[in-house]
């Protein structure tokens, strides 16, 4: 027995609901390895090649390449471990079941990703016959939140507002404080759990504390009320400094390049900043799909290094070099990367990044942050640039000026994503996933509004990504 | 004797299927096949087929921890049995109750049961319910010289004669309750009959190792009750070949005590013994049933060493009817 | 520190508290064992082994071996306690609290309270409870959410040889009636207990595992599925607090909360059906007092709401595990 697979239309971005068949690069009976071509989609928007996921066999071939729009999720193609016999395919056939993840009709009007943004969408009508709460129901028909995908946690599986409500919230990274230090049992004292270890983490002798705590036991306050002496009466308001020298670190080759060159840039450079907000929501949901379907794993710095590099070749103007009193444009984007290593700030550069596909500037970044982690970036590596990109939205900065990267004539800084409450078109709140640009730029090459509308054309970019794929 | 030749070895057939079910059972839980708490009758089958060859399916009896022989007595399925112990899904109880649960409502048969003395009062209400429906029925509920002592028993006792439910206790002496002397144990001139004497009810004694004893007696016993005279009670005096569960060292027995009571009172040997001296039946015949019992036993291991095992979703059936 | 399996722990506690204090007898069905036997007493010393040697110790009038009627035996447990003796009643199984609890909840649990404070019921309860040995619905019953919910008992469930020792002593010198619960799968568990004369105040729970990240509480068999899930968590940098509560009355609060506050993430685990649980009763509590700390829904890992199947594929289903245990973890930790 064959273990049979459904190939279906694939839904690249929020609002790609159907897809046309232009090519099948494969024929029934074929095998294929993992990244083969198996054909290639087109949408309103792109045209994509779709590759195989995994080795197997073209078992059969339902829908064949026509000028025929076929909605989202529906059965293209069966693809097998190995040869399957006709009638396990037919078996195959008959029994699929599209997912309703997002191909009804109903989806259509509002994607389960989609943040509430611009405009408000019209509440779609769920019809189910799983039990539901009521509430949980106008959630997920105000939300647009395909059931079958919710579990319900309710008894005989009763979905509740609370199932549906954790369906559209974002997946979370908890921060993890781990494993700590179990103290060690002593029967002579009595002190509750917390008070051990508070006991353990400050010194303290519990031995010589009396406890408050229900039943005579050392409690959490008895160990802090002698470990940070708060209390009126304890408290000591003579302070007595203790020595305080400093560990003295000579500049190393980097750093000594860096601070000459950043000392001169910010003292030479005449900077001008230009700051804008852009809604990040559909690069976001675009992000998680094309890395499902493409298999990058692609960050949405890449997206943002991308967005710069398009923007670029519009904007010739700002894709330059000052030397002396020579403006070089370039026809094509070397968007430096602002990456922190071991031996300070260093920019390696993706090179024509304005040519690149996503996942060709995902490699690219990623083999350049290696090797500015290992410190093997060569000179190669972060010689020339047109200009620079620097993302501290990691660290939660909301926003900050960076200083131009020489002879560059502008450097970009991108702070974190934010949800941030907007006002619609009819007064109503919505929140959306913003981040912060400020540009800086050396206003001896680059005047005012050709800044500004660069940051523009980025803006557009970014929020309608999908022409980032055009 | 008023048995019929078929009779007779249906008797007999009986009592050695409970006999080797037991038998088995004690190897099978010795070598690890079987988990949980067991409790064999071994010893006391006369007792067990003695009562219940008078009884059909509408007649009721409700059983002990010690439940095997009865339910074997009331007509349960060997297989079905044998599924239930081995905690088969195609077991009588669908392998949720085991071997202290088994319980054929169908045949009669109200349940094993786990709680020492927890039979009694169920038999009263069910002697009272077959009171209501007025054909002769009777309710009889088995108690060791354990029940005996708990207040649930003296309660259904009471309760029985006030309400003169058509409700027979039978008390099987095996002179164990659990791992303490009967002797230690019932304070009562050394005997329970004459604890539900003094309840003021009818009570007769007889020798549990006999079957034609038993069955003679209960033939007695059932005409009084079925006769709406109230409850009546019977102690038989019987003999307990095992331990109080599988796994009990038994070192409270006699030296030689377990190979004497083999030898002397086996209520198999004595069936056998009885139809010889009248020449009722022949040898042959028994040794041929003997045969067909140890085939039955067999398959029915087999059986139930095949049989479908349970899912954990098996887990939440039948909490309620409905819920 | 000597090493001592559960089952001894129990039974050498209960044998120097009696030599310490005339004042404590033992009674409950076979705890001689062979009496009236030809074996003769202590031919077998009790199903648990728990009270071998006491017989021929201390003699028949304060090692009481009885009929089997739980009834009386807890009722006498009361009587003997109100009229100046310490009892160490054992009820073999737990699940035969059924057939004696009014004297348990209607007697020794409100002699104290209803006398208006004029007497004390030192009667200490023994009963081995809870599953795994396939014992089915009548043998194998975790019973310590019923006797919890009782006001006058003190509920003592220990999980190791230590702590056996020293609640038992806490029991034993207390002047309160005590249900003293021993997990029957953990009698053959062998432990370190140190030496010397030391008690273990009840209402006082134990930290077994540390973290930061979740707070595991449980008690008896339960603890080590904990541990396990706490273990295994560990090496992917998930740190958890395993508390052992040790007594569920009094309860120890203050160590759940504190815990909780830390963590902001709590899951019970308890071997008795969810409903009216010791696993709500914490649930309860965290949800009125830790509310604020709270960074997800407290989750519950129990048996299922119904009876204990006898198969021993549906026992399994039927106990929390440690695969079980993680997987409530991760449902904390992936809250949204």
């Amino acid at each position: 027995m064959s273990k049979l697979r459904a190939f279906c239309m694939p839904k690249w971005g929020i609002e790609m609901s159907e897809g046309t068949i232009a090519e099948w690069m494969v024929q029934e009976g074929q095998s294929v390895a993992k990244g083969d071509l198996i054909c290639l989609i087109e949408t309103d928007k792109i045209t994509n090649e779709v590759e195989a996921e995994r080795p197997g066999v073209i078992a059969r071939i339902i829908e064949p390449a026509r000028d025929e729009a076929i909605p989202v999720g529906a059965l293209l193609a069966v693809i097998g471990d190995e040869a399957a016999a006709n009638d396990e395919v037919d078996a195959f056939v008959s029994g699929f079941a599209p997912a309703q993840g997002g191909i009804s009709s109903n989806a259509k009007k509002g994607g389960p990703a989609k943040p509430a943004a611009a405009s408000p969408k019209p509440a779609m009508k769920i019809e189910t016959n799983r039990p539901i709460s009521p509430k949980a129901l106008a959630l997920a028909e105000e939300e647009g939140v395909d059931l079958a995908l919710v579990e319900g946690s309710g008894r005989g599986g009763r979905i509740t507002f609370q199932d549906v409500h954790q369906h559209i919230r974002p997946a979370v990274q908890p921060v993890l404080r781990g494993p700590a230090k179990l103290p060690a049992e002593d029967l002579a004292i009595f002190a509750s759990p917390l008070a051990r270890r508070l006991a353990a983490i400050h010194g303290v002798d519990l031995a010589t504390l009396v406890g408050t705590g229900p039943r005579g036991r050392i409690s959490k306050n008895d160990v802090l009320s002698v470990a940070e002496p708060k209390s009126g009466g304890r408290r000591d308001t003579n302070f007595s400094p203790v020595a305080n020298e400093p560990i003295v670190v000579p500049f190393d080759k980097v750093r000594k390049v860096v601070a000459r060159r950043l000392t001169s840039a910010k003292q030479d450079i005449p900077h001008f900043y230009l700051r804008i907000s852009v809604a990040v929501d559909e690069l976001l949901a675009l992000r998680k799909t094309a890395n499902l379907v493409l298999g990058v794993k692609a960050t949405l710095n890449d997206y943002l290094v991308m967005a710069s590099a398009k923007a670029l070749a519009q904007h010739p103007d700002i894709n330059v070099q000052l030397h002396g009193e020579e403006l070089h444009k370039f026809p094509h984007a070397d968007v430096a990367v602002a990456v922190a290593s071991p031996k300070g700030l260093v920019t390696p550069i993706v090179r024509q990044a304005d040519r690149m596909r996503i996942e060709q500037i995902a490699a690219a970044t990623s083999q350049m942050i290696d090797k500015a982690k290992q410190g093997r970036l060569s000179y190669e590596d972060m010689d020339g640039g047109t200009f620079t990109v620097s993302n501290l939205g990691m660290f939660g900065i909301e926003e900050f000026a960076a200083i131009i990267n020489p002879p560059q004539g502008a450097i970009l800084a991108v702070g974190k994503a934010s949800r941030v409450p907007v006002e619609l078109d009819d007064g109503d709140l919505a929140f959306e996933t913003q981040i912060n640009l400020t540009l800086s730029v050396d206003h001896r090459a680059i005047d005012g509004a050709a800044g500004a509308q660069f940051l523009s054309t980025m803006k557009e970019l970014i929020e309608a990504p999908e022409q980032l794929f055009g | 004797m008023q048995l019929s030749r078929e009779e007779l070895l249906q008797a007999y057939r009986r009592m050695k299927v409970i006999r080797e079910f037991e038998e088995r059972l004690h190897v099978e839980i010795a070598t690890g096949q079987i988990a949980g708490f067991t409790h064999l009758y071994c010893g006391q089958e006369a007792v067990a087929v003695g009562v219940c060859e008078h009884l059909d399916a509408s007649d009721k009896i409700v059983s002990t921890h010690r439940g095997h022989g009865h339910c074997l007595a009331k007509g349960c399925d060997v297989d079905g049995m044998m599924k239930e112990i081995y905690g088969s899904r195609e077991g009588l109880c669908n392998g949720k109750g085991g071997s202290m649960h088994i319980a054929d409502v169908d045949k009669g048969m109200l349940g094993a049961n786990g709680i020492v003395g927890a039979g009694a009062p169920i038999a009263v209400g069910a002697a009272l319910s077959l009171k209501l429906d007025g054909q002769g029925k009777v309710a009889i509920t088995f108690s060791g010289d354990g029940a005996c002592n708990q207040g649930t028993t003296f309660e259904a006792m009471n309760l029985a004669v006030v309400t003169k439910a058509p409700c027979i206790f039978v008390f099987e002496n095996n002179h164990y309750s659990e791992h303490t002397g009967f002797e230690y144990a019932v304070g009562t001139n050394k005997d329970i009959a004459s604890r539900a004497e003094a309840f003021g009810m009818k009570v007769w004694r007889a020798d549990g190792t006999d079957f034609f004893a038993v069955y003679e007696t209960m033939r007695d016993v059932l005409e009084y009750v079925r006769d709406g005279n109230g409850p009546a009670a019977v102690e038989f005096d019987t003999e307990r070949f095992f331990g109080h569960f599988e796994g009990d060292p038994q070192n409270y027995r006699g030296k030689g005590e377990l190979e004497r009571i083999r030898a002397e009172r086996d209520c198999l040997t004595n069936f056998r013994q009885k139809v010889a001296d009248a020449k009722l039946l022949e040898g042959t015949v028994l040794d041929a049933i003997d045969e067909e019992v140890l085939d039955q036993i067999d398959a029915a291991v087999d059986a139930a060493r095949a049989a479908e095992r349970p899912q954990a979703e098996d887990v939440l059936t039948n909490v309620y009817v409905t819920y | 520190m000597t090493k001592m399996m559960y089952r001894d722990a129990v039974r050498s506690t209960i044998f120097e508290e009696m030599q310490r204090n005339e004042n404590v007898v033992v009674l409950g069905e076979d705890v001689v064992g062979g009496m009236g036997t030809a074996g003769g007493p202590e031919a077998i010393g009790g199903i648990w082994s728990t009270s071998t040697g006491f017989y021929d110790a201390f003699g028949p009038d304060r090692v009481i071996d009885t009929p089997i009627s739980e009834s009386a035996i807890v009722g006498a447990a009361g009587g003997l306690a109100l009229a100046g003796k310490r009892p160490v009643a054992e009820l073999m199984f737990a699940d035969f609290i059924g057939v004696s609890l009014d004297q348990i909840w209607n007697q020794i649990a409100k002699f104290r309270y209803m006398f208006g404070g004029k007497t004390t019921c030192p009667a200490v309860i023994r009963m081995a409870y809870g599953a795994g040995f396939n014992a089915a619905a009548q043998h194998s019953q975790s019973v310590h959410h019923i006797l919890t919910s009782m006001p006058g008992l003190k509920v003592v469930m220990p999980t190791t040889p230590a702590d056996v020792r020293g609640l038992l002593r806490e029991a034993l010198r207390g002047d309160d009636p005590v249900m003293f619960l021993e997990h029957k799968m953990l009698y053959g568990v062998e432990g370190e207990v140190p030496d010397g004369d030391y008690t273990i105040p009840f209402g006082h729970a134990k930290l077994t595992r540390a973290g930061e990240d979740v707070t595991l509480v449980a008690t008896g068999l339960m603890v080590s599925r904990c541990e396990a899930a706490a273990d295994a968590l560990a090496e992917e940098g998930i740190g958890c607090d395993v508390l052992d509560l040790r007594t569920t009355s009094p309860l120890d609060e203050e160590a759940i909360l504190d815990s909780v506050e830390v963590t902001g993430r709590l899951v019970v685990v308890d071997e008795a059906p969810q409903r009216c649980s010791l696993a709500t009763d914490i649930a309860a509590l965290a949800s009125e007092k830790a509310f604020a700390s709270l960074r997800a829904p407290i989750q519950m890992v129990t048996a299922p709401h119904s009876p204990i199947p006898f198969a021993l594929e549906l026992e399994q289903a039927y106990l929390p595990s440690a695969d079980k245990v993680q997987a409530a973890v991760r449902k904390v930790l992936d809250w949204r």
